[in-house]
């Protein structure tokens, strides 16, 4: 990310958390947090709880963020906001938070004679970890279509195009779904998995060898001692878990979504 | 194969259903999917952590040190880079890297006590690793990083509250200290579960060929073989060698180190002279005498104080004194006693010394600052009362100060003193590449300590050609040690690689 990709994002998650930009240069901004943001990432509860049981007047933090430190001239102080910067990965965390579930309608313009008809979908994102003594992660995105159990790859790039609003305009009316939610999500992470199964996976094989060798390594140097000591058994432990192939998937968010455009 | 997953979301979901939870914000929707897809980890190889770090700017040998250690050692190794060539950014990256793929959580660093804020510092503000130094009543479940001394670390209660928890990563700064196996040390580091694990030192080999044998050993047993086989094959004399290649390329497997000339960066010589010293008549009767010791009381008898003594004269009569003096109290019979007073009277009575002169005279010719290294303590003093008596000014170094007052003498060195005269252990962690002459005033029996010692002022950051004078006089106990050195650095050769000069012009006009 470069800063300006920081400033504008940073720009946006306050301006969607309600906290209003008391200032915004091209490098730096200002911001007034609102008193859930102070409790989300100023990390004071204990000034929080002292306030609510005095009944003192809250005063939430304004914090000054410096996006190019570089091309900063004026004497301004603030935290100096940068990719991999603590401040960044929390927001991202809180981003993450607060942005976990939706509920979305297409809009639709006026109609002359029916409604529209919008059918409901269930979207998920999935992040999918391999990870051994190396990481790969991978980002899928699959739809449902709950009327007719069609499933769909790529589904967060098909709603890139459209209007969605979190609540029905009137010229439409939404089908009911015949597949409960729930019920798609299963057969969504059971996609999920029948498509790891079917991936190639090398890398854990490769893994596997890398263990064996260094297993031999260490059993030679053990070769022929009776009493094995303790740090041999150690040794191994170690070994296992630095070469231990396993997956892990996460959902990185998902909801509901009510269509009028075809997808499939 | 293992899937874990987790039924967080679903449960979340769950609550929107039910409408116990109000649903999300659309734009933080898809601004948490972009997050995840501009930090997703596409392949198992190459550096993630570079773009993490837009406040450093790693050097190209230590991006290659990093991946190397990752992708060809698998995350176990002993960084061996000379001195100054940074070790610590080359940690830094490696444990950055695990940290981001997420297969370290938690990671310990053991490192000398004079090191601990270094290390803290560089961890938190080059690699935005929230690191700690650890003190006495800290809970380490609480604490993913953590910087300890050794020292500490292989005490009890300390020892056992480390060895309760789970670390995935463990990196030892200046691991030469575990070159001796029969140390508490050694046996701490050996019960620690290694899993991931970095080795930092500039010099693997000291002595001889064993230590880098059991350093090895300690990473990965068993990569050098049993203790028996690598013993029959490398034969009972340490200081000899038949397999060296087929040696090398198993210490490459595990080892990386990057000499100042394979770095890409234009370094600035070094010039290093021997400078042979004769004693005065004067000087040379004592010396003698001192030799003669061992002969005339079973005071001196022993190896150890005869070399002690034998050294100190090659240094001050200060320093000869103390050690000297205390031992006078030990003599009984009177003619182990009259030699010994005439032998102090003697050495007293000197007026000269002509290492000093030498040195003073260096230091004239230079016209600069330098740093003067001695062994004692007492000629640390003489030199700085000899110096001053022409006029030179200088501050005393020793690693005994705290930071503070470290950092002091070092800002005094370099605005206001024209030398720094330290000691051994001053060698360590103090950085003065605004200086270029070394004084080497007595010689360790280490080719390492040497290194180290010149490290500190040839490293990165260094603009001019650095001069190193060793002093040596002749016909004295420094002619064996001279010796003693280019075997050294021979084994250290053979099994790791070259050295850049310590003595080496001394070699050709041997």
């Amino acid at each position: 990310m470069y800063p300006q990709q920081i400033h504008s994002y940073l720009h946006k998650f306050f301006n969607e958390n309600n906290c209003q930009i008391v200032k915004n240069h091209d490098h730096y901004m200002t911001v007034q947090l609102t008193i859930e943001m102070d409790k989300k990432i100023m990390n004071r509860p204990y000034y929080w709880k002292y306030l609510e049981n005095t009944n003192g007047v809250p005063n939430p933090a304004q914090l000054t963020f410096i996006t190019d430190q570089n091309k900063l001239v004026e004497n301004i102080k603030g935290e100096v906001v940068h990719f991999g910067s603590p401040r960044l990965n929390q927001l991202f965390r809180a981003t993450k938070d607060l942005g976990a579930f939706v509920h979305m309608y297409e809009q639709v313009d006026h109609q002359p004679q029916n409604k529209a008809i919008l059918t409901p979908w269930l979207g998920v994102n999935y992040k999918v970890s391999y990870y051994s003594d190396q990481t790969k992660e991978m980002l899928y995105s699959l739809g449902m279509n709950l009327i007719t159990g069609h499933l769909v790859d790529g589904f967060q790039e098909r709603l890139n195009n459209l209007n969605l609003e979190s609540s029905m305009s009137e010229y439409a009316f939404d089908l009911t779904a015949i597949i409960k939610p729930l019920r798609a999500l299963e057969r969504l992470d059971l996609a999920i998995e029948n498509n790891i199964n079917a991936d190639n996976h090398s890398w854990a094989e490769d893994a596997k060898k890398r263990w064996q060798k260094d297993r031999e390594v260490l059993e030679h140097f053990y070769e022929g001692v009776e009493d094995k000591p303790e740090c041999y058994e150690m040794e191994k432990r170690a070994l296992d878990e630095q070469y231990e192939s396993r997956i892990t998937i996460e959902i990185v968010n998902g909801g509901l979504f009510y269509l009028k455009t075809l997808i499939n | 194969m293992l899937i874990e997953k987790s039924s967080t979301w679903k449960e979340g979901f769950i609550e929107r259903l039910e409408e116990r939870e109000p649903w999300d914000n659309w734009t933080l929707y898809n601004m948490s999917y972009d997050v995840v897809k501009t930090n997703l980890i596409t392949d198992f190889t190459g550096l993630q952590s570079p773009k993490y770090l837009p406040n450093l700017t790693p050097l190209r040998h230590q991006l290659e040190v990093a991946e190397t250690v990752i992708e060809r050692m698998n995350g176990k190794a002993i960084l061996a880079d000379e001195v100054g060539l940074g070790k610590t950014i080359e940690a830094g990256l490696i444990l950055k890297e695990y940290l981001i793929r997420g297969l370290v959580k938690k990671a310990l660093i053991l490192a000398p006590a004079s090191l601990i804020n270094q290390w803290i510092d560089e961890l938190n503000n080059k690699f935005y690793i929230p690191a700690i130094p650890y003190k006495k009543n800290y809970n380490l479940d609480n604490y993913s990083v953590v910087v300890m001394s050794m020292d500490t670390a292989k005490k009890s209660p300390h020892k056992e509250v480390i060895y309760a928890q789970d670390y995935d990563m463990i990196i030892i700064d200046e691991a030469h200290k575990l070159k001796n196996h029969k140390t508490k040390n050694y046996e701490f580091v050996q019960s620690l579960k290694k899993k991931f694990c970095l080795l930092l030192t500039a010099t693997p080999i000291q002595n001889d060929v064993f230590e880098l044998f059991y350093l090895i050993s300690l990473l990965k047993p068993g990569h050098l073989g049993s203790y028996e086989t690598f013993q029959s094959s490398f034969s009972a004399n340490k200081l000899t060698w038949e397999h060296d290649d087929y040696l090398k390329e198993l210490v490459n497997q595990v080892m990386v180190r990057n000499r100042r000339q394979d770095t890409g960066i234009e370094w600035t010589q070094r010039r290093v002279q021997t400078i042979p010293i004769q004693f005065t008549k004067e000087e040379k009767e004592v010396y003698e005498m001192i030799e003669g010791l061992k002969n005339v009381s079973s005071v001196f008898s022993s190896a150890f104080s005869m070399i002690t003594l034998q050294k100190e004269m090659c240094s001050s009569k200060e320093a000869t004194y103390l050690t000297l003096n205390k031992m006078r109290q030990e003599c009984v019979d009177s003619e182990e006693i009259d030699y010994v007073e005439t032998l102090i009277q003697k050495l007293m009575a000197l007026e000269v010394n002509t290492k000093a002169e030498k040195a003073y005279e260096l230091i004239s010719k230079a016209n600069d600052k330098v740093i003067i290294f001695t062994e004692y303590r007492a000629s640390q003093a003489y030199l700085q009362w000899y110096l001053g008596s022409k006029g030179i000014t200088s501050v005393l170094f020793n690693g005994k100060f705290k930071k503070s007052k470290r950092d002091w003498m070092k800002q005094l060195f370099k605005e206001q003193a024209q030398v720094l005269i330290a000691t051994e252990s001053g060698g360590e962690g103090i950085n003065l590449q605004f200086c270029h002459h070394v004084i080497n005033y007595d010689l360790p029996w280490n080719p390492m300590k040497l290194e180290q010692r010149i490290g500190r002022v040839h490293r990165l950051g260094q603009e001019h050609d650095v001069h190193i004078y060793n002093l040596a006089i002749e016909g004295t106990i420094e002619d064996h040690i001279l010796d003693l050195l280019h075997a050294k650095i021979d084994v250290f050769e053979k099994a790791v690689g070259n050295l850049d000069d310590i003595l080496s012009t001394l070699k050709e006009s041997m």
